[in-house]
């Protein structure tokens, strides 16, 4: 698709967020805007522990930003909207719900009605292949899993952006690649829009049709790269590790 | 967690072996004391003057079955201790566990009635005793609201801490998904808070138990405090004895059951269950 077509989802417009620790204040997000398009997979690259989660945060409205403001569909939001979802990087789950009653909370916030809501979220969680553990507790299940039951639990309220906060960044390698290659299933079999955050350079490489490289903090847009290589990717193709290698030389370290 | 079935005629490797004699001595551990504590009851009972023997002991458990006192025989007693026990405790979950709720999930509560709480909470129930005597006299009404203070203590701190220490990323996963404060409180906080509340429901439990038997021996026509009591008054030493081994062992079964109801209450806290 050409970029003039594309339409824009999400428009964060001069985001700019500080807290105050031990009395000095400290600058996390330093003007930001971008636009996001819709049903795209982007990717937010950063060094480590700076800006990328508070950036997602204010995207998901669980915090407010100092300054600049965001627009869905051409609409200011405030707050949290059930249009935007989010797979939390700490998993959330519920340890005192079962695998069904988590995949369903967000519906049953929803007031949506029992029945129906677990017929909805039966779909899902057969999508992320977790059929037959619906009545297992979190802590019954392996890193993966549980990883599995968040993707199901966002997508199960029907979002139009999904918001996902380095996800899979405390799962083994092994089981990170599978993930990987997991999330872009979903997505493909159902589109939205989503903004993965990582740290991780070949996962982002490997996931994103843009990635937006964050500077260190306080973070800010350095560069927008738009990935054009077919999906599945090769991770170890040419023209997949020049574009890593260009972006890793272009990458702040972390702290 | 599937169970592991040793099955016969199959080879053993030494560290399987091992293994097993390691967990036999885990089923013996607790036999030994039982038995090294009897051995030092009939020790102490030869040795010591008006120290009841075993055998003595169980003469008096058989008597007081055909003999009651006061119209009651022992189960008699101990179902009054319990009933009391099971009013005061119930009263004081229900407003135990409501009032630390709101202490935990509001701030202006709790700067409200904190402070007062805190500091009565300082003082032992068994300090109420004179006071509710006073007011009350020593009828039943007194005994339960004395054990309801005992119990009530630890279900409202325990709740309390339980609300305050909510993880905040549950509370995120809500405001995700547009929750109110409503469905905040009622499908976050308080189930994440349920394995505190349970702490504090044991912990009533074990100290209402003290309590009503501490209440009984101040005055009280029934209960095992009673008994007690009247062992003591009659020189009856294996009176005294049974007692407190009654005492002993319905304890411990308010433990296991408040244990038990936890479990079915709270089946995620049954870890690797399934």
């Amino acid at each position: 698709m050409p970029v003039d077509e594309k339409r824009v989802k999400l428009r964060l417009e001069n985001i700019s967020q500080s807290y105050v620790v031990n009395n000095k204040v400290f600058d996390a997000v330093s003007n930001i805007s971008l636009d996001v398009y819709d049903n795209e997979f982007l990717v937010i690259l950063g060094p480590g522990h700076c800006g990328k989660s508070v950036l997602l945060n204010i995207i998901g409205g669980l915090e407010k930003p100092v300054e600049g403001s965001k627009y869905l569909d051409g609409e200011k939001l405030t707050g949290s909207d059930k249009r935007i979802g989010m797979v939390f990087q700490k998993l959330a789950l519920m340890p005192w719900k079962t695998v069904m009653s988590n995949v369903e909370f967000g519906l049953q916030m929803a007031s949506v009605e029992k029945t129906k809501r677990r017929e909805i979220a039966q779909q899902y969680i057969d999508l992320v292949g977790l059929k037959g553990f619906e009545k297992s507790y979190p802590s019954q299940l392996s890193g993966g899993m549980k990883q599995r039951v968040g993707i199901a639990r966002a997508y199960t309220n029907n979002p139009e952006i999904l918001l996902m906060d380095e996800p899979f960044g405390q799962l083994d390698a092994q089981t990170r690649y599978a993930m990987q290659e997991e999330i872009q299933r979903v997505w493909y079999q159902q589109k939205r829009t989503i903004i993965f955050v990582t740290n991780n350079i070949e996962e982002a490489v490997y996931l994103g049709d843009r990635i937006v490289l964050l500077s260190k903090c306080p973070a800010s847009v350095k560069q927008i790269y738009n990935i054009d290589l077919p999906r599945p990717r090769d991770t170890i193709e040419p023209k997949f590790l020049a574009i890593r290698k260009e972006i890793s030389d272009n990458t702040d370290l972390a702290l | 967690m599937e169970k592991i079935v040793i099955q016969q005629g199959i080879v053993l490797s030494e560290s399987e072996k091992k293994e097993i004699r390691q967990n036999r001595i885990y089923k013996i551990l607790p036999v030994v004391s039982i038995i090294l504590l009897s051995a030092l009851w009939l020790f102490a009972s030869k040795e010591v003057l008006g120290f009841p023997s075993p055998a003595e002991t169980w003469e008096r458990f058989t008597q007081l079955l055909e003999k009651p006192i006061k119209a009651l025989s022992l189960w008699g007693h101990i179902f009054v201790s319990l009933q009391r026990v099971f009013l005061a405790l119930v009263l004081s979950w229900i407003i135990g566990i409501s009032f630390g709720i709101l202490l935990g999930w509001s701030e202006k509560c709790n700067a409200l009635f904190g402070p007062v709480f805190t500091a009565f909470r300082a003082v032992p129930p068994l300090a109420l005793i004179p006071l509710i005597t006073i007011w009350f006299g020593t009828g039943e009404g007194p005994k339960v609201l004395l054990v309801f203070i005992g119990a009530l203590m630890p279900v409202v701190v325990n709740t309390q801490a339980g609300m305050r220490n909510v993880n905040k990323l549950y509370l995120d996963v809500g405001t995700i998904f547009n929750a109110t404060d409503r469905q905040k409180l009622f499908q976050i906080a308080i189930p994440s808070a349920l394995d505190a509340i349970f702490a504090g429901v044991r912990t009533s439990a074990s100290a209402a138990w003290m309590v009503v038997l501490a209440a009984e021996m101040l005055g009280a026509k029934a209960g095992v405090g009673f008994l007690i009591i009247r062992g003591m008054d009659s020189g009856d030493e294996a009176l005294v004895l049974l007692s407190m081994i009654c005492i002993g062992i319905v304890g411990a079964m308010l433990a296991v059951a408040t244990q038990i109801a936890e479990g079915v209450l709270c089946p995620w806290t049954r870890k690797g269950s399934n």
